[in-house]
């Protein structure tokens, strides 16, 4: 069990609106092993974007137990839970969602303040980032002056900043062209062989071949084939 | 971590520029607009209470004319006696009493050499005790006081330099009153007045130009034809009166009144029908004027606090709206680790920053606003001319009210932010971060 990053057992989610409910989840089981890069696909409604949610911290089950490195989520406070995502889980969106007021090395930053980092140790952390996903450059560029693929490697230094040990990538590639996001995809591949639990969300099939575990999903339930 | 999520609010208000700005602004004309009316309000009632300072707030006008609630005198009937004088002088709420008889002057003349003769037209005279110069707060620069029943008076400033200023009358000069009944008399200038506004009396009465002695300046009678017999009286057109105190000024005029209307006074006989006596406070138009100012007061800062709440409204208005406009990136943040609170702080301090800044802008401009306000009643006061008793309105700050204005700027900006603050703090982090 211990050697699991990610454990869920039984997991549901139902979506209540008025009288009529819709379980996105329905008793989905689930063990991710750490260093594991998963590919979880599936049509839009089949409930893989709601499994993301619930690893990401960012929602909680209706029944079941997810346990993350060691904790349960399950029974966690609203702050207890925004730190476990600070900590432990690192976040990479379709829109890279970086905050526009920021700089490049600011945005890097941003996961470290919110977890109350001494301001040397964030800037030598965030600089260290940079220079891996080779930007050091544009530390004081904001994301509007930087290309689609540079401002997805600034997500991903950012997801890296407290060093979490599972990174959740919601279609990193969507919104680049095929040659950056092979770029971006590869540098997932070295931060999984780095240690670092992978799980990519998406409908892309041909990103299937990135992932060494692949989970499909329709309808709430989860069936897997290489 | 405070601090750096204090420096994120800075941040995201200085990339927002233009909308920090007009936020601001309205904070700013808020906080200005009640500095501006508390310091020119404040200003203004030291201005009148200062003019309580110059009039004599228990001093009377007691005379005939019209009454009614803006009495008026008319000063054409000589109707008060000595013996009304006495009486009213008993009267229990009355300090002093002077008569005054005006004495109209055709000419004022000075003997220059032996044969020559200066003449100047007349001045206002008027005929009482020294008492006068009590009542209407005069003061003497040199010389004394007049005797009764000596040739000597007390001429003014004005008066002083009739012939000339290079060659002003001095205390022990002669001077020749020529009265319009024909007659001239000497009289030798005992005392001269410190120089004064246009009416101590505030527009009742003007300030005299000479005063004397009532004898031997003063001799007009009223005459009575009692059957065959022609009663002769000396009687006076005004009289003069202090109460013991400001407290009982209503009731010295009560009692004056009561006396005069009884049919028991000279006064009330020699009376025409078609007038009515008249006593003119000095307290009465004053009061009235500080209470006109202070309701005026109470009302202006009643719309410069509605002018802050527009502001503060404002500010509540655009946090909505940068709430709105910014909930991908609250998703976002609740997403790579931000607490609730760290939310509600990040849009907290931007409120309250603006309100801090509006707070103390507005505190500068309405100092300046101020001043410009005072300017321009002291120019408006130049015109009222008389009525005023002289000097302008001194622009007085009140310290306190800068130190309540950054308070309720403060104030202001977390008020109007904690609504909006609490609403991206509440934030589904799964809705937010699908918001487009």
């Amino acid at each position: 069990m211990k050697d699991y990053v990610i454990n869920i057992d039984s997991l549901t989610k139902t979506y209540r609106s008025g009288k009529t409910s819709f379980k996105a989840l329905n008793s989905v089981n689930l063990k991710i092993k750490k260093g594991d890069f998963i590919a979880i696909m599936g049509p839009s409604g089949s409930g893989k974007s709601t499994l993301m949610h619930i690893i990401g911290c960012l929602d909680r089950p209706t029944s079941g137990t997810i346990i993350i490195d060691g904790e349960n989520i399950s029974t966690v406070s609203d702050n207890q839970l925004a730190q476990i995502r600070g900590r432990k889980i690192g976040f990479i969106f379709q829109k890279f969602n970086l905050i526009p007021t920021m700089n490049a090395l600011k945005n890097i930053e941003l996961p470290m303040v919110f977890l109350g980092g001494t301001k040397a140790d964030r800037n030598q952390r965030a600089a260290e980032l940079l220079g891996k996903v080779g930007l050091t450059n544009w530390a004081t560029h904001r994301p509007s002056e930087l290309s689609g693929g540079q401002q997805q490697r600034i997500a991903i230094a950012r997801a890296l900043s407290n060093n979490p040990s599972i990174i959740l990538a919601d279609e990193p590639t969507g919104n680049l062209d095929t040659k950056t996001g092979e770029q971006i995809m590869k540098l997932l591949v070295s931060l999984s062989k780095e240690g670092k639990t992978i799980l990519l969300v998406t409908h892309a099939i041909a990103l299937k071949r990135y992932a060494n575990r692949v989970v499909n999903m329709l309808d709430g339930k989860i069936s897997e084939k290489k | 971590m405070i601090i750096d999520i204090f420096g994120m609010a800075l941040q995201a208000m200085k990339s927002y520029k233009i909308r920090t700005f007009l936020t601001l602004l309205g904070v700013v004309i808020g906080v200005a607009s009640v500095i501006m009316v508390t310091t020119a309000g404040g200003s203004v009632s030291s201005f009148v209470a200062e003019q309580f300072n110059v009039f004599n707030p228990i001093g009377m006008v007691i005379g005939t004319g019209t009454g009614g609630d803006t009495p008026q005198l008319s000063m054409r009937s000589v109707v008060f006696t000595d013996n009304d004088v006495e009486k009213i002088q008993n009267l229990p709420s009355i300090k002093t009493v002077a008569p005054v008889g005006i004495v109209p002057l055709n000419k004022i003349l000075k003997r220059d050499g032996f044969l020559k003769w200066e003449s100047r037209p007349g001045e206002t005279m008027y005929a009482s005790t020294p008492e006068l110069l009590k009542i209407f707060n005069l003061e003497l620069e040199e010389g004394t006081l007049f005797e009764e029943g000596k040739n000597e008076v007390v001429i003014s400033k004005n008066v002083a330099e009739i012939f000339g200023t290079d060659k002003p009358l001095q205390v022990g000069d002669t001077i020749y009153l020529r009265r319009v009944d024909g007659r001239t008399l000497e009289a030798k200038v005992v005392g001269i007045l410190k120089e004064s506004s246009t009416s101590n009396l505030l527009g009742a009465m003007a300030n005299p130009g000479v005063i004397c002695p009532i004898k031997p300046y003063y001799s007009t009678y009223f005459g009575s034809n009692a059957g065959t017999v022609l009663k002769r009286v000396v009687a006076y057109t005004i009289l003069l009166a202090e109460a013991t105190d400001t407290k009982h000024v209503q009731d010295a005029q009560d009692q004056i009144l009561e006396y005069l209307d009884s049919g028991g006074s000279d006064a009330s006989q020699y009376k025409d029908q078609n007038t009515d006596f008249v006593v003119i406070t000095q307290q009465y138009i004053l009061v009235r004027i500080e209470q006109v100012v202070s309701v005026i007061r109470v009302y202006i800062t009643a719309i410069a606090l509605i002018s802050l709440l527009i502001g503060a409204i404002g500010i509540a208005n655009i946090m909505y709206a940068t709430v709105t406009e910014r909930t991908r990136e609250i998703g976002t943040m609740m997403a790579i680790g931000a607490k609730r609170r760290d939310i509600l702080q990040l849009f907290l301090f931007q409120s309250t920053i603006i309100g801090l800044l509006g707070g103390i802008l507005g505190c500068i401009l309405g100092a300046a606003g101020s001043w410009f306000v005072v300017d321009l009643l002291n120019r408006s006061v130049q015109n009222l001319g008389g009525v005023i008793a002289g000097g302008s309105i001194q622009t007085i700050y009140a310290p306190e009210w800068f130190l309540i204005a950054s308070i309720v700027g403060i104030l202001i900006g977390m008020a109007a932010g904690i609504l909006p603050a609490r609403r991206a703090a509440k934030m589904d982090p799964v809705e937010a971060l699908r918001y487009e």
